[in-house]
């Protein structure tokens, strides 16, 4: 038993000992053909291949520079800032975790890049609801997405419904579908986001003007509660009760157990007329049903047409950290991406919109029902992610569609977001924007 | 401890007493019982090992219970493609058996000189200190050792098992401790009265009968250091130098439609821990009914 | 366990262990251990909880804000919700485990057929990491299991129980459950192989039948390892993420959010310090409780 332990102990610590060998061996296999290396953080999985076509492409046309992609993911980006050594140019969702590297001034100034020029101006206050770095322009749009209703075309033509323009029109055709046997709306509750991201935020959308209303929470702050003028209780009640109304009589019974990829299978196979979900979901639809004829309508939530607006976020923006030691390279590959032949195809590859003052309109059948209003300027940003991640704005709305009271969980929204004004740190961009 | 020893020995002087093997009743209701329970492991077992082998077209149907047909390699070869996975096994294994060697010698160590100097207050001390940590959560250790990994360059593999290591030894320790105070000090003594150094006694003859606690903390630091998502993927700044399950759970998040190459890297990455527990399940086992029966 | 004693051997020399000194090479045993312990981890927990005392994300600039995380803490429905849920959850699952793990060890000893066979499958569990188990139940949970209960008829069993706010948590302590039974199995296992036969016969002779040996002999005889799985498993349960994530995310709703979870998500979330804060709180409050439970159970310990 003795000479067994140490030589079994042996063993391992050899076996330890060559793979350390190995491991940094293989650490070391660095590309030796003296390129400069540009770190690119990239997380958007529908559209991973495609990005990688085109850094691969980038790196083909050029011998300076060489470019790779990272997917690792928000949390690894967000150590990277923590351990000091970012990315040197991120592709990312902006959202507010994002926005924390703008908030704190850890991202570089943009402005006097050739694409910052080609930016649409009224895009702005998409970026600034989140917050900004006094002074700088940090983050440059890259591609905006449209979400609104998505239908089933052929069950509409089936039944003879019309695009509903008001709140009368939806529900009568909730109630001739019903009454036909087929479900109205195909739920996913068991994924919170697709809740918030489709449901409360087309309803919230369609009735409450999203930035007037954060910006009085904001001035608000701690006072926001059951007296205050402004609150989620207040304004958010009417269009949240609409949603259950939804929720109650027109949706498919078993939603509480069913996920996104769950609705998306089911959804191309006809067993719902519409689907709450934004533009990601047609290429999941498609795998399933490439020969669907859908379409997409905005939410009507009034019975007045005007009202009709349909939900932008900013699904990719471009941003170079301060902690980056390879900025003019970075700079370089994001002038490549800015070329309208790239940001314009990357834009068609995704169904989304090019943020550019020289972008070409999509032309995808699916989503034409949205482009008027986008190009009207009709549009609102998600109620759902302009809240701080530490109200856990989709487990609520998950319990109020799931059944829960709309009252308690909307004073509890209020209480919470009280509270994280009340802990808010005084950051120099607090002129404008959030308050965290 | 002294007396079990003597009844052993009785025992096996005892004529017409054979220890081992009795003419008893195999108990056949209790055996039954325990193979239906079985099935609460198998079946999770099953869905996971036939999804593996399932066309992805298959793996959406709705049937996961359904045999595969065709049946399949594509989820292993895709699985093998998109996670890397010679690298980030290669990787893994690096790291576990770092942490699994690092953590059985330097909690054997520290246990042992803990339970011979327990009335010495830095030793007895150190045994709370150490214990105490097992409830400090992650979280509050996180951020503070990404940074501090990343100024010290151990952001790789290597602080990756340092910081492991680190997560086990009180655990590790405790067990050591535990099984320590359990081989009488007769043993050491008469060592020493050879002459033996307290270094010489504790790797000829205390290290040994260490075997069974040595195995089973080893296979407890191994099964952490090789299922371990969290902490590789904060500490390790170079991707290409992650661990298997962070590779898996990028990959996840990435093509979360297509179980059939999810499931089949889960297979491919559970099978090590299988092999590597199977190997020593007979060490703990046998070792532990050996050092109970030596008392 | 301490003593000093006294061994008397062959010739006249008696052999004292002093008290007094310590061998310098006992030092070179636990030192190094103990600094790089205290560098790996006491010191980043210093910094950690430091940083509750601010209003860091870990990125930029930050500033003291003394006990605001704190103060906020206490008065946070949120946080006492999941501190609930969590020790609820704890609690059940301690017992789950330890009841099912201690009969099939009891089992796994005995004179049955197949003993390593049915041994290794029993372990398997504990190889499997947390995502992957999260994800198959999840899936069975979900799916698999109202599918079996709408084909054979039976209501309860039609709908996933994951989607049910009053008995998702059912399905959480389930799961978790057999991840955690393999462990506790194989010391329940160590410590029923450690008692010794004889004990039983000598039982067997006084005419005692099994149900009495196993409550009269096994159980008191096993007292020691049942506190080590207790503290272990209250402390690991406490600390539920993985599992709870996959299944549920918190959901439906909040009802299932554990305290890692709501700390954890203040690691992106801008909330950082406060939930660090919270965390610092959720450390002592684990401490306390793992105190009290040796202390209860104090002179049966193998401690």
């Amino acid at each position: 038993m003795v000479s067994g332990k140490r030589t079994r102990t042996a063993r391992v610590f050899a076996v330890a000992a060559a793979l350390a060998i190995a491991g940094t061996a293989l650490a070391g296999c660095a590309p030796a053909d003296g390129r400069e290396t540009v770190r690119f953080t990239f997380s958007k999985r529908e559209a991973i291949d495609f990005m990688t076509k085109v850094v691969n492409d980038y790196n083909a046309s050029q011998d300076e520079v060489r470019v790779e992609i990272d997917t690792s993911g928000v949390d690894i980006v967000s150590a990277s800032f923590v351990r000091g050594n970012p990315p040197d140019l991120m592709l990312a969702n902006y959202n507010f975790e994002v926005a924390r590297f703008v908030q704190r001034c850890a991202l570089t100034d943009l402005a006097d890049t050739d694409a910052a020029g080609r930016i649409r101006t009224d895009l702005k206050p998409l970026l600034d609801q989140y917050g900004i770095c006094p002074g700088k322009t940090t983050v440059l749009p890259y591609s905006v997405m449209a979400a609104s209703v998505i239908y089933n075309k052929e069950i509409f033509a089936k039944y003879g419904i019309e695009v509903p323009k008001t709140w009368d029109e939806l529900i009568a055709a909730c109630d001739t579908l019903k009454a036909a046997g087929v479900a109205p709306f195909y739920g996913t509750f068991k994924d919170n986001w697709t809740i918030g991201q489709g449901w409360y935020d087309y309803a919230v959308g369609g009735e409450v003007p999203v930035v007037d209303f954060f910006t009085k929470m904001n001035e608000e702050g701690t006072n926001v509660g059951p007296n205050s003028q402004t609150s989620f209780s207040k304004d958010f009640a009417k269009p949240v009760e609409q949603m259950t109304q939804l929720i109650k009589d027109y949706t498919q019974p078993n939603a509480a157990s069913q996920a996104y990829v769950d609705g998306n299978l089911a959804f191309a196979q006809g067993k719902g007329a519409m689907y709450l979900q934004g533009p990601w979901a047609f290429g999941e639809i498609a795998k399933t049903s490439p020969d669907l004829q859908l379409g997409s309508f905005p939410l009507p939530m009034t019975n007045d047409p005007k009202d009709l607006k349909v939900r932008v976020n900013m699904d990719l923006a471009a941003m170079i950290p301060t902690g980056s030691h390879h900025q003019k390279a970075a700079r370089d590959f994001l002038a490549y991406l800015y070329q309208p032949q790239v940001i314009d195809a990357y834009n068609a590859s995704q169904l989304g919109f090019a943020p550019t003052t020289d972008a070409a309109m999509p032309t995808d059948p699916r989503i034409e029902g949205m482009i008027p209003y986008y190009t009207d300027g009709a549009v609102y940003q998600g109620a759902s992610v302009l809240v701080p991640k530490t109200i856990p704005v989709f487990n609520y709305v998950q319990a109020i569609a799931l059944g829960g009271d709309v009252k308690s969980t909307l004073s509890t929204m209020d209480a919470d977001w009280a509270r994280a004004a009340f802990l808010a740190p005084k950051l120099p961009s607090d002129t404008k924007g959030s308050a965290k | 401890m002294s007396t079990q020893t003597l009844l052993t020995t009785e025992a096996l002087t005892t004529p017409g007493r054979k220890p081992r093997i009795r003419m008893e009743r195999v108990n056949w209701s209790g055996t039954i019982i325990l193979i239906l329970c079985t099935a609460t492991v198998l079946i999770p077992l099953y869905l996971t090992i036939a999804m593996a082998f399932k066309t992805s077209k298959q793996s959406v149907d709705g049937n996961a219970f359904s045999f595969p047909a065709p049946f399949s390699l594509d989820g292993f070869v895709q699985a093998w493609d998109l996670t890397k996975f010679p690298v980030g096994a290669g990787v893994s294994l690096l790291v576990t058996a770092g942490t699994v060697f690092l953590t059985v010698v330097l909690a054997a160590f520290a246990s042992y000189a803990i339970v011979r100097n327990w009335d010495h207050k830095l030793f007895r001390y150190s045994f709370f200190y150490l214990l105490a940590a097992m409830f400090i959560p992650f979280p509050v250790v996180a951020l503070p050792q990404i940074q501090l990994t990343g100024l010290t360059h151990l952001d790789n593999p290597f602080g990756v098992i340092l910081l492991a290591t680190m997560f086990q030894l009180s655990f590790s320790v405790l067990l050591f401790t535990a099984f320590l105070r359990s081989i009488p000090l007769e043993l050491e003594e008469s060592a020493r009265i050879d002459g033996a150094s307290t270094w010489q006694t504790f790797w000829r003859i205390i290290f040994p009968l260490l075997g069974p606690m040595s195995a089973t903390v080893g296979i407890f630091a191994f099964l952490y250091a090789w299922n371990d998502f969290m902490m590789p993927s904060l500490i390790i700044s170079d991707p290409a130098l992650q661990t298997l399950p962070v590779r898996q759970n990028l990959f996840q998040n990435q093509f979360s439609s297509n179980y059939n190459v999810a499931f089949a890297s889960y297979l491919m990455a559970m099978a090590p821990a299988i092999v590597a527990y199977l190997f020593t399940q007979r060490w703990v086992m046998e070792g532990v009914t050996q050092g109970a029966v030596k008392g | 366990m301490s003593t000093t004693t006294t061994i008397v051997t062959a010739g006249d020399r008696t052999v004292r262990r002093s008290s007094k000194r310590v061998e310098p090479i006992y030092y070179l045993f636990l030192l190094p251990t103990l600094v790089l312990f205290t560098l790996a981890i006491t010191v980043p927990a210093v910094m950690g909880i430091f940083f509750s005392f601010t209003d860091s994300i870990g990125i930029g600039t930050w500033s003291f804000n003394g006990f605001t995380n704190y103060i906020a803490a206490f008065s946070d429905p949120a946080i006492l919700q999941s501190y609930l849920f969590t020790f609820g959850f704890s609690i059940v699952t301690v017992i789950v485990v330890n009841v099912l793990a201690f009969l099939l060890a009891v089992g796994l000893v005995s004179r049955i057929r197949f003993k390593t066979g049915l041994r290794a499958i029993f372990v398997i569990p504990m190889v499997i990491s947390g995502i992957i188990i999260a994800y198959v139940f999840n899936f069975l949970f979900s799916n698999s299991i109202p599918a079996l209960g709408t084909a054979t008829g039976i209501p309860w069993l039609s709908t996933s129980i994951l989607a049910n706010p009053d008995l998702a948590w059912v399905g959480i302590v389930i799961v978790t459950a057999w991840q955690a039974i393999p462990g506790t199995l194989l010391i329940y296992i160590a410590g029923l192989l450690s008692i010794p036969g004889d004990v039983y016969e000598a039982a067997d002779i006084d005419g005692a039948n099994k149900a009495q040996q196993l409550t009269r002999i096994t159980v008191p005889l096993v007292a020691g390892y049942f506190v080590i799985n207790v503290v272990l498993g209250f402390k690991g349960f406490l600390n539920a993420y993985d599992i709870i994530k996959g299944l549920t995310d918190g959901g439906p709703g909040t009802s299932t959010r554990s305290v890692a979870m709501t700390i954890i998500a203040g690691f992106n979330g801008g909330d950082y310090a406060y939930q660090i804060a919270n965390a610092t709180i959720f450390f002592i409050v684990a401490i306390l409780i793992s105190l009290l439970q040796l202390s209860v159970t104090r002179g049966r310990n193998a401690l």
